[in-house]
């Protein structure tokens, strides 16, 4: 029988649907008679649904500047080789 | 790749990029450089990530007339970056060590009696969605200390999957670890945001 702790194993590969089909019933059994697994479960959900919105999406002003600024230079120096698209 | 409106706003942008556009490739920069970064970031520190994904970009230019689009654009670069980022790691004899042969985090694993059932059981409402949860800007903070202390190999490689790519086979490619390490990697980490938030609703502290 499926225990708590096996579940909290498990849990992630349940959430993301990697479970085969008999483990994945054993968790939904499990899940429907313990409160303490389904508020484990879905609080584990909310840590994913977190880390999706997280601010390390966002891009440093002066970093992404920096390399327009280096792509230029090296748009430059292939439209002057003559080695580039033509940038007309 | 199934012909989705990104799917055609890609291309469209590929098709800028082969003409050496300036304005698409600012554009490209600021769509494409925070997964670039979460790839090097796993073989590498902040600083020298930032360098891999400068010196990536400039080769882009000249690599992007014989991009045919096999895979999309965001996965290329990320090949790009992991291949590059190898590379450097070799020169600098750096190796990325990763242990992950538990699937529990120690301070979860002590939460379960001897027969497997939970003695110390989950704190937190069923109710609350992520969205409610991050109205409190207090717990965004927190969350950014948290993720901040993961260890650089694990806290790259969930950002990698979870904001950017979302297929382990891709991100498991890109970074080069096993199928199941990845999993491991992920589940560990939710694990640790799962026990701050915890900890913050029922202390009110991070």
């Amino acid at each position: 029988m499926l225990m708590c702790r096996d579940l909290a194993v498990i849990a992630s590969d349940y959430i993301e649907g990697d479970l085969p089909l008999t483990q994945r019933l054993s968790v939904r059994t499990h899940l429907m008679m313990c409160r303490h697994c389904r508020s484990f479960v879905a609080n584990l959900r909310n840590s994913i649904e977190l880390m999706k919105g997280h601010s390390d999406q966002r891009l440093d002003d002066r970093y992404a500047r920096r390399l327009d600024e280096e792509i230029e230079r090296a748009l430059a120096s292939q439209s002057k080789d003559g080695s580039g698209p033509d940038q007309g | 790749m199934p012909p989705t409106r990104e799917h055609d706003d890609e291309q469209q942008l590929v098709l800028r990029l082969q003409a050496g556009e300036a304005a698409a490739y600012r554009e490209a920069v600021r769509r494409y450089t925070p997964g670039m970064l979460a790839v090097a970031r796993y073989y590498t520190d902040h600083s020298s990530a930032e360098d891999i994904v400068q010196e990536c970009w400039t080769r882009v230019v000249s690599a992007i007339a014989s991009f045919e689009g096999r895979a999309s654009l965001k996965t290329w670069l990320h090949r790009i970056v992991a291949n590059q980022a190898k590379n450097s790691l070799r020169r600098s004899q750096r190796e990325v060590q990763t242990d992950f042969s538990e699937a529990l985090e120690p301070q979860l694993a002590s939460r379960f009696r001897s027969d497997g059932r939970w003695s110390q059981p989950p704190q937190l409402s069923t109710r609350e969605t992520a969205e409610s949860l991050l109205e409190n800007g207090a717990l965004g903070d927190c969350l950014d200390k948290h993720l901040s202390q993961l260890p650089e190999a694990q806290r790259s490689a969930l950002m990698l999957y979870e904001a950017h790519q979302r297929q382990s086979a891709e991100v498991c490619n890109i970074l080069g670890v096993s199928t199941s390490n990845l999993r491991v990697m992920l589940h560990r980490a939710r694990q640790k945001i799962f026990l701050m938030v915890e900890h913050f609703q029922e202390t009110g502290q991070c």
